[in-house]
């Protein structure tokens, strides 16, 4: 492939991608797509949270996924970083701390696609209170 | 911090936590004065002035969820362990500006680091804001304005465009760096 140096080298590449793309159906509604979050706060950074996401939108598309990855604030997880947040649809978030390349294929290849909790998980309970209240 | 392209991810944060719609980031070498400005200037929330006096304090943060703040002391020491400087303006509704010189004939001097893929991250993560992005080399610069993007109907939603984006950071500024002379430690 040619290299991109222009806006209109980018306009390019958009209509090849798009053409392909459209064959594939994404999910309209965004509540069916995987979330992804990656904490991305001075201490993320730092160990390393941006190789992690790169890698997360790499190979979510590239195992067909129907995936969105964000970016996030730190959750207080410091110890912890990288962490990831994995929210499936219809499901409660999940929190993956230590994440790195060889981790995150595991949470592709076992959380996201089948479900199978795996290692790392820091738990933290959003719903702790209004369950109680119920 | 390992290079400066971390800063950069760092300190856009804060941009972005500060609802921001549009953030301007501005690099500027001088080659004569041996200097990188670094500039970051969002139109957000802006900052009272009791925070900041706070704002270099490690153990400040606006947080609830940690008790330490690192992104600007971090920044602040980067630059002034080359004998640079840093700046910060700001009033509330007015939006924020941080201004860090680095010495680039200084060996502390971070490395600029991946600043192309940072730049492509950061403009697939957050399509809502608008970021325009300077890069100045003496007289030679290179410009680019996420609006153009949108007016192009270029979306960043698939990782083959986000990686097609991050080439043409880096064809642009590889282009731009070849004009730099050699002797600082930017090289």
């Amino acid at each position: 492939m040619t290299e991109i140096k222009t806006l209109a080298d980018l306009k390019k590449k958009q209509e090849e991608v798009k053409s392909r793309i459209d064959l594939r159906n994404k999910a309209e509604n965004p509540e069916a797509r995987v979330q992804v979050k990656v904490a991305m706060a001075t201490c993320g950074i730092a160990a390393g949270a941006k190789k992690v996401m790169e890698y997360f939108v790499e190979e979510l598309e590239k195992r067909n996924i129907d995936a969105i990855v964000t970016q996030t604030g730190c959750m207080g997880y410091c110890f912890a970083e990288p962490t990831v947040e994995v929210i499936l649809p219809g499901k409660e978030a999940m929190v993956f701390g230590y994440v790195d390349n060889v981790r995150a294929d595991e949470i592709i290849e076992r959380y996201i696609k089948h479900g199978e909790l795996v290692d790392g998980i820091i738990p933290q309970n959003y719903d702790t209170i209004e369950q109680e209240e119920r | 911090m390992v290079d400066l392209s971390m800063h950069l991810m760092d300190i856009v944060q804060n941009s972005i936590q500060a609802n921001a719609k549009t953030i301007d980031i501005l690099f500027e070498e001088k080659t004569k004065d041996h200097t990188l400005t670094f500039v970051v200037s969002d139109d957000g929330i802006g900052i009272n002035k009791e925070m900041l006096k706070k704002m270099d304090d490690p153990f400040f943060t606006t947080r609830t969820t940690r008790k330490v703040g690192l992104g600007v002391p971090l920044l602040k020491m980067t630059c002034e362990q080359t004998g640079g400087s840093l700046e910060v303006k700001s009033e509330p509704k007015m939006g924020a500006w941080v201004k860090a010189v680095y010495r680039t004939d200084h060996p502390d001097c971070l490395p600029l680091g991946d600043i192309a893929g940072t730049l492509a991250l950061l403009l697939k993560t957050n399509p809502e804001i608008r970021f325009r992005v300077l890069y100045r080399l003496d007289d030679d610069e290179f410009r680019f304005d996420s609006d153009e993007l949108k007016q192009l109907g270029i979306d960043l939603d698939t990782a083959e465009m986000f990686f097609a984006l991050k080439e043409f950071f880096t064809a642009n500024f590889e282009e731009l760096f070849r004009k730099r002379p050699c002797g600082s430690y930017l090289c």
